[in-house]
């Protein structure tokens, strides 16, 4: 019934008492007896309906005699009076039948609820149905063939309507519902009203509940009570017909029991006595294998040997090589477990909440296992089994094979102190500077440099605040101030004994004075070599590379560059003396001569910017530091003796005394001690301060050289130089002096010794000046 | 001129990457990898990486050794087989795939130990892996998910059982430890430490991240190494190997005790030593008690109970005479104020119960209470007993010492004092404790257990039993003769060589920390290592073990040798110490009246001082040792630190408690 109940076929309870009638004259005559044998039929035919099944014409039949057996009795004494009483019997037997008609269109309406089509023309069908009942009544009278019609089967039965699957309602306003066969317009039948509808049903009630209304055809289909157990029964999840049962006991024809007699009666055949061919092949092609020796015939199983022996007959024999001759690398072994891995460790292994958090955090990020923690338990029982223990075996596996495996020379280490040097005792190698005897406060500005002179009584000074002041070194005692106009940036003494005289670089000067603390002699002689200069021009940038000049009554002489001086070096016969001007270019460094007063450029070209320079104490050699490297000239060959590679940054220089020794500071914080009878490398580059160097000096006398830098500290060296040639330089360091304090990234920023004693002075960024002496 | 090319010499030559390697022996990753496994060979770090960093190098010799190992075409043979009963199976031959699939062709890997292991003590060395993985396989389940054949489990539990047989019969065990990953147990074997992990008894969840072919593969190796290795120890011994496993007692499952048997009974000529003497008889009583039905066992055991006899009688004699000296030892022991006369009961002598059976034992039986209530005041109770033969098998007890069974051993004979540390004492496993671990521990300490099960050799009701071993949080009925202790006191006890007390370890109690026996702090560096207070207290106890094991050492020897040596040997031995630790105590003192005195100043100027001379010695030393002292200082800091973070975390955690 695929289009119609896609259509949506429309059950209706109607009161057809027409219909009824009709059908009862129309069997007419053989009614009675119809019913007489199809109710006793009933329970037999149920056994094998196959009859009824093929003859349709007997089914409708019976169907209604079925239907109308209570009713056909009444029917022949009363009529319609007794329709009540009748279908209160026939309700006693179609009451299931009723109640499952009722439940079925419900089930169909709310199938079809939510289909597009169907759902309006089920609710039309519902809300009119009583008003549509009398008007079909009617309709039904004429064609007794479509009652035959509709009790036949649906299949055999063709659709009146031939619109298709298409929604009903597009018809709803039309006259016709569809077409024919022939493609005539189907008329719509008029529908019975409400008043027939009622009447309809109080006629015949049992069959008005049966009767549906087919709105694809437009008609009234009267449903027999086999179709409707039919239905009962699918809807039931039955089989459809009573007669057929599904589960017949299995008559198993064909079992896997061999049967000791044939079920045939034939002969047997004579390959049965006959000697395979195949068989024969088989066995030819294994006597060939055998006797070519493909295969071997199978003696038992091979000796089994012994599971063990024993393997190892020597004793006490260690190889450390493998058997390819490579030495053997044992894996490492794990670590043993500590108190932390115990299943109940003492309480203070237990890690707190956070160090647990954060371990699990740190594991999660790594994307490693949550390391183990110690965790405790009050009992042995309580302890679960380890979670990653085939795990961490299993890495262990992975490790043994995959990692791979060197070699450590490890030196055995008795203690680590015995990494240390093994050097000699600082307080074996003393005097040297250790305690701090005196802080010389005057400056208000950090104070970038200080000379000694060369009796050790007298100490210069000069700083920001541009001032150079005189202290008396035995006593502390500030002598002079003298204000220079600018930032002091190099002070130094003229090393000549006869001429007391000071020096001092102050932005484009160099301001020669006479110290006034020297004898009569010096003091006159001071006086005699500034004397007779001319007096100060006016002129801003002197023509010549620098201008002689003199400054005030009994102030000396000055010398005005053409660049910012930053240092002056005298030679050691205190007649010539150097001046630096590091962004002087090619005019960087001036040689001046005092007695003829005069000064020259001894280089012609610029070859880096030059942080320092140094007179070498007994040769004619001079010393330019560059920041990369240090140039040794000998000037009375007018050459370039040696140059040595600096690392970088260079920004101090110190020659030592005897001369063959260079010591070089520089900003990458390194400390290079250049032996000029070896190599232009160092022979011993030490990096110890923690910022760049800004000073290093070397005793005149004793073998001590200091360095000082911006981490505040002065690192004192003891830096003994043998006189044999096959001995190296013995350096120790012996002493960290910190006496001043760091102010704006500046630490130490200059250090001198004393020509003759032990002591060390230092000038700080703090503005102090520190002296320590040998305790 | 030549001229040395690049990649002709050196590094480049004798190196190739795993790729290269692979390429050069035609096999698959999987193939080489198994056959690196069985040969041991790995990986090495060249000094120069010439094909790239992140690549993995093999010497070339390492490789040609595979080459030319016997095995790989043994494996290609093997490939090849498999391949023929593919075939025959696929082309419904099923005959000929049943013949060729029973003569599969065998491999054996006995060369491969060979070659690895020229030495027995090379094996030893490398016997951890071996026997940890071992342990692990043996208490896996056999998966057929994951490929674990029956085959290889039982082989593993097989040997494992082996072993620790072995280590039992020879009391070569020294360390056990229980861990939250399982059990750790570290044996003595021919002077080379072995340690191995045991998982607890518990099912393992086999994680599916794991390839399970390389730890079998390691499997394979490991049982044949350990099979060996086991052969070697048994014949050593004495003993034939495979050693028979009593089937009832296997069915029982307990596994060693059903080893032990064969063992005990000595297929070969029992080899003893002198700490051994007692033990035939036990071992003897345990296997006629076990298997009664066996009609030659009971003559077998009889006639070497009867062989030990006189043996046994001379030996009791000499154990009289030694728990004689003993008891002066821990009368000393209690006088000098530790706590040893609290401690717990000593040992029974082993011998006693052990041999003769069931008719001493009421007599045996007295409360060791009783006999604890005694021990001060009556050492001399084995005075009479001396007198009467029958009184002499009653085994008068050594007195009541944290010595334990012990007492009589030599302090500096670490074999002597762990065979016999439990001799005498009777154990008996409740059936929540860890049996397996518990009866190796025992036994290998000299003791005798049984268990709540099928073939225990000793009921729970037997007088005999001085401890038992309860994991509960409430114990029922208690029987009075007899220490209710928690598993935790075995192994403290054993670690330390001691009889902790054992009313520390009753059940229901929180029992005290349990301590590594592996975090030594006399390894570690000196005084910067934490040691915990219970490990101080547990010093003490040994100190005071130690005391009267050398007190009767000392009184044997000069018993030997000259009598009147006795008390001097002793003196000296107790003396020295006391003489040490009072000049110790007296320096302590010293120091802290010193302290507040206005040292305080000058020591930070020294500090600082010495700061600086180090910083200064730095300044001198090359860039790599300087880099080394450095690390080398940073870790000794952060041991100090932790250290220091725990003691303040000790003294936090009393702090509470003590005020």
């Amino acid at each position: 019934m695929g289009k119609r109940s896609a259509a949506g076929p429309v059950v209706r309870a109607q009161p057809d008492a027409e219909l009824e009638l009709l059908t009862g004259d129309l069997e007419g005559s053989s009614s009675d007896e119809e019913a007489q044998d199809a109710v006793p039929q009933r329970s037999p035919r149920a056994g094998g309906g196959v009859e009824r099944e093929t003859a349709p014409s007997s089914t409708s039949g019976s169907k209604d005699g079925a239907s109308a057996s209570g009713e056909d009795e009444e029917d022949s004494d009363a009529e319609a009076s007794s329709a009540d009483e009748a279908a209160a019997d026939a309700d006693a037997d179609d009451a299931e039948l009723d109640r499952a008609l009722v439940d079925l269109m419900a089930a169909q309406a709310a199938r079809r609820g939510g289909a597009e089509g169907g759902a309006a023309s089920v609710e039309g069908a519902k809300e009119d149905g009583y008003a549509a009942g009398t008007r079909q009544a009617g309709q039904e009278l004429p064609e007794p063939g479509a009652a035959e019609d509709s009790n036949s089967s649906e299949d055999e039965r063709p659709d009146r309507n031939t619109v298709g699957d298409v929604p009903l309602e597009w018809y709803r306003a039309e006259e016709h519902i569809g077409y024919d066969v022939e493609g005539r317009p189907l008329a719509r039948r008029p529908r019975p009203d409400r008043l027939e509808q009622l009447l309809a049903r109080a006629d015949s009630p049992g069959t008005a509940l049966r009767t549906i209304y087919d709105a694809y055809n437009d008609e009234e289909v009267v449903l027999s009570k086999e179709e409707i157990r039919l239905i009962q029964r699918i809807r039931s999840g039955r089989f459809p017909h009573v007669e057929v049962n599904p589960y017949e006991p299995e008559v198993d024809w064909f079992t896997r029991e061999p049967e000791i007699h044939s079920l045939h009666q034939g002969p047997e055949p004579k390959r049965r006595f006959m000697p395979s061919k195949w068989e024969e092949k088989k066995i030819v092609k294994l006597v060939r294998a055998l006797r070519k020796g493909w295969i071997k015939a199978d003696r038992g199983a091979p000796p089994e040997e012994p599971p063990a022996y024993l393997l190892w007959q020597d004793d006490g024999l260690v190889a450390d090589k493998t058997a390819n001759g490579l030495s053997y690398i044992p894996a490492p072994k794990p670590k043993l477990p500590g108190n932390d891995e115990s299943y109940n460790p003492p309480r203070e292994y237990l890690p707190t909440e956070e160090e647990r958090l954060a371990a699990a955090a740190e594991a999660e990020e790594a994307g490693e296992r949550a390391p183990l923690l110690a965790t405790a338990h009050d009992s042995l029982r309580r302890v679960p089994a380890y979670a990653a223990f085939i795990q961490e075996r299993f890495e262990r596996c992975l490790d043994l094979y995959l990692c791979p495996r060197a070699k450590k020379k490890r030196a055995f280490l008795a203690t680590p102190d015995s990494l240390l040097p093994q050097l000699p005792k600082p307080r074996d190698l003393q005097p040297f500077p250790s305690a701090l005897a005196m802080r010389l406060l005057g400056h208000t500005a950090p104070v970038r440099s200080i000379a000694v002179d060369p009796s050790g009584q007298w100490l210069a000074s000069g700083g920001d605040d541009g001032a150079l002041r005189l202290w008396e070194v035995r006593t502390g005692r500030c002598l002079r101030t003298c204000l220079l106009g600018g930032k002091v940036v190099c002070v130094a003494w003229c090393p000549a004994a006869e001429t007391r005289l000071l020096s001092a670089a102050v932005g484009k000067r160099v301001v020669l004075l006479p110290s006034g603390v020297g004898t009569e002699e010096q003091e006159a002689s001071a006086a005699a070599a500034l004397a007779g200069l001319p007096a100060a021009a006016d002129g801003g940038a002197p023509g010549e590379l620098c201008r002689w000049q003199a400054r005030g009554e009994g102030e000396g002489a000055e010398l005005l560059h053409g660049y910012a001086v930053a240092r002056v070096s005298w030679h050691a016969r205190g007649d010539y003396f150097a001046s630096v001007a590091p962004t002087g270019n090619t005019q960087a460094v001036l040689v001046h001569q005092l007695s003829r007063r005069a000064s020259q450029t001894p280089f012609r070209r610029n070859r880096g910017r030059v942080a320092a320079v140094a007179f070498h104490p007994v040769k004619p050699f001079f010393a330019v530091a560059t920041r990369t490297h240090v140039r040794l000239y000998n000037l009375a060959k007018q050459a370039l003796a040696k140059k040595l590679v600096a690392s970088g940054g260079v920004t101090c220089l110190a020659v030592h005394p005897s001369g063959d020794h260079v010591i070089v500071g520089s900003e990458d914080k390194r400390l290079a001690w250049y032996d000029l009878d070896l190599s232009d490398k160092p022979y011993r580059a030490l990096r110890y301060h923690a910022r760049a160097l800004r000073a290093v000096a070397v005793h005149r006398s004793y073998p001590l050289f200091a360095s000082a830098s911006d981490d505040g500290a002065c690192h004192v060296f003891h830096g003994m130089v043998y006189k044999d040639l096959l001995s190296n330089p013995l350096i120790v360091p012996v002493k960290i002096l910190r006496g001043h304090k760091v102010v704006d990234h500046e630490g130490v920023l200059d250090c001198a010794f004393h020509p003759t004693q032990p002591w060390i002075f230092t000038a700080g960024a703090d503005a102090a000046i520190c002296m320590f002496t040998n305790p | 001129m030549w001229e040395k090319k690049r990649g002709q010499a050196g590094n480049a030559v004798q190196y190739i990457t795993r790729n290269q390697a692979l390429k050069k022996l035609q096999l698959k990753l999987s193939e080489f990898r198994r056959l690196c496994i069985l040969k041991g060979i790995h990986p090495r770090e060249p000094r120069k990486k010439t094909q790239g960093q992140n690549k993995t190098y093999y010497h070339v010799k390492d490789i040609n050794y595979l080459a030319h190992e016997p095995l790989l075409n043994k494996f290609r043979e093997a490939y090849a087989y498999e391949r023929k009963i593919r075939r025959a199976r696929n082309k419904q031959n099923s005959a000929l795939a049943e013949r060729l699939a029973a003569r599969r062709p065998v491999h054996r890997l006995d060369h491969l130990v060979r070659e690895r292991y020229p030495s027995f003590v090379d094996a030893l060395r490398d016997l951890d892996d071996p026997l940890s993985l071992v342990h692990l396989f043996a208490t896996l389940p056999a998966e057929q998910r994951h490929g674990i054949p029956t085959k290889a489990v039982q082989t593993a539990r097989r040997l494992a059982l082996e072993w620790q047989a072995w280590v039992v019969r020879t009391s070569a065990l020294r360390c056990a430890f229980v861990s939250v990953k399982g059990f750790y147990f570290q044996a003595d074997v021919l002077g080379q430490p072995v340690t191995w992990l045991v998982p607890h008894a518990l099912a393992q969840v086999l994680p599916t991240d794991v390839d399970y072919r390389v730890m079998l593969t390691f499997l394979d190796f490991y049982s044949t190494l350990l099979q060996f290795v086991n052969f070697k120890l048994y014949h050593t011994l004495g003993v034939r190997y495979p050693p028979v496993v009593d089937p009832r007692l296997e069915q029982a499952a307990t596994g060693l005790a059903a080893l032990m048997q064969d063992l005990a009974r000595g297929a070969g000529a029992p080899i003893e030593g002198s700490t051994k003497a007692g033990n035939p008889g036990e071992g003897a009583q345990v296997a006629e008690r076990a298997s009664g039905a066996a009609a030659a066992e009971p003559n077998a055991a009889a006639a070497e109970r009867l062989g030990t006899l006189e043996a046994r009688l001379a030996q009791l004699h000499q154990e009289v005479a030694e728990a004689d000296d003993a008891a002066d030892g821990a009368v000393g022991a209690a006088a000098s104020g530790e706590e040893s006369g609290d401690e717990d009961a000593g040992g029974i002598d082993s011998g006693a119960d052990a041999s003769e059976g069931d008719d001493d034992m009421g007599e045996a039986g007295v409360s060791p209470t009783q006999r604890r209530g005694g021990v001060g005041a009556a050492p001399p109770s084995a005075g009479p007993d001396l007198s009467s033969g029958g009184a002499l098998l009653l085994a008068p007890d050594p007195p009541t010492t944290v010595a334990g069974g012990a007492a009589a051993a030599d302090p500096d004979d670490e074999a002597a004092v762990c065979g016999a540390l439990f001799r005498g004492l009777v154990f008996f496993l409740g059936r929540e404790v860890p049996r397996e671990t518990l009866l190796l521990a025992i036994r290998a300490f000299g003791g005798t257990a049984g268990w709540a099960g099928e073939g225990s050799p000793i009921e729970e009701s037997n007088e005999a039993i001085t401890h038992q071993v309860v994991d509960r949080p409430t114990q029922g009925h208690r029987f009075l003769g007899r220490e209710y202790v928690q598993p935790q006191w075995v192994f403290d006890s054993l670690n330390w060589r001691v009889l902790a007390d054992t009313r520390l370890y009753a059940p229901g109690l929180a029992p005290p920390p349990h301590l590594s026996p592996f975090a030594n702090p006399e390894d570690e560096a000196g005084e910067d290592a934490y040691v915990p207070e219970y490990a101080k207290a547990l010093r003490r106890l040994q100190e005071a073990a130690r005391a009267v094991r050398a007190r009767t050492a000392g009184a044997l020897q000069a018993g030997v040798f000259l009598d009147e040596a006795d008390d001097g040997g002793a003196r000296d031995a107790s003396a020295a110490p006391a003489a040490d630790a009072a000049a110790a105590a007296a320096e302590r003192l010293y120091a802290a009246e010193l302290a507040p005195a206005g040292l305080g100043k000058r020591k930070a100027g020294a500090a600082e001082e010495e700061d600086d001379e180090e910083a200064m010695a730095a300044v001198m030393m090359p860039r790599k040792a300087r880099h080394l002292y450095a690390s080398i200082q940073k870790r000794r800091g952060a041991k100090r630190a932790r250290a220091a973070e725990l003691e303040r975390r000790a003294t936090a955690l009393a702090g509470p408690g003590a005020s």
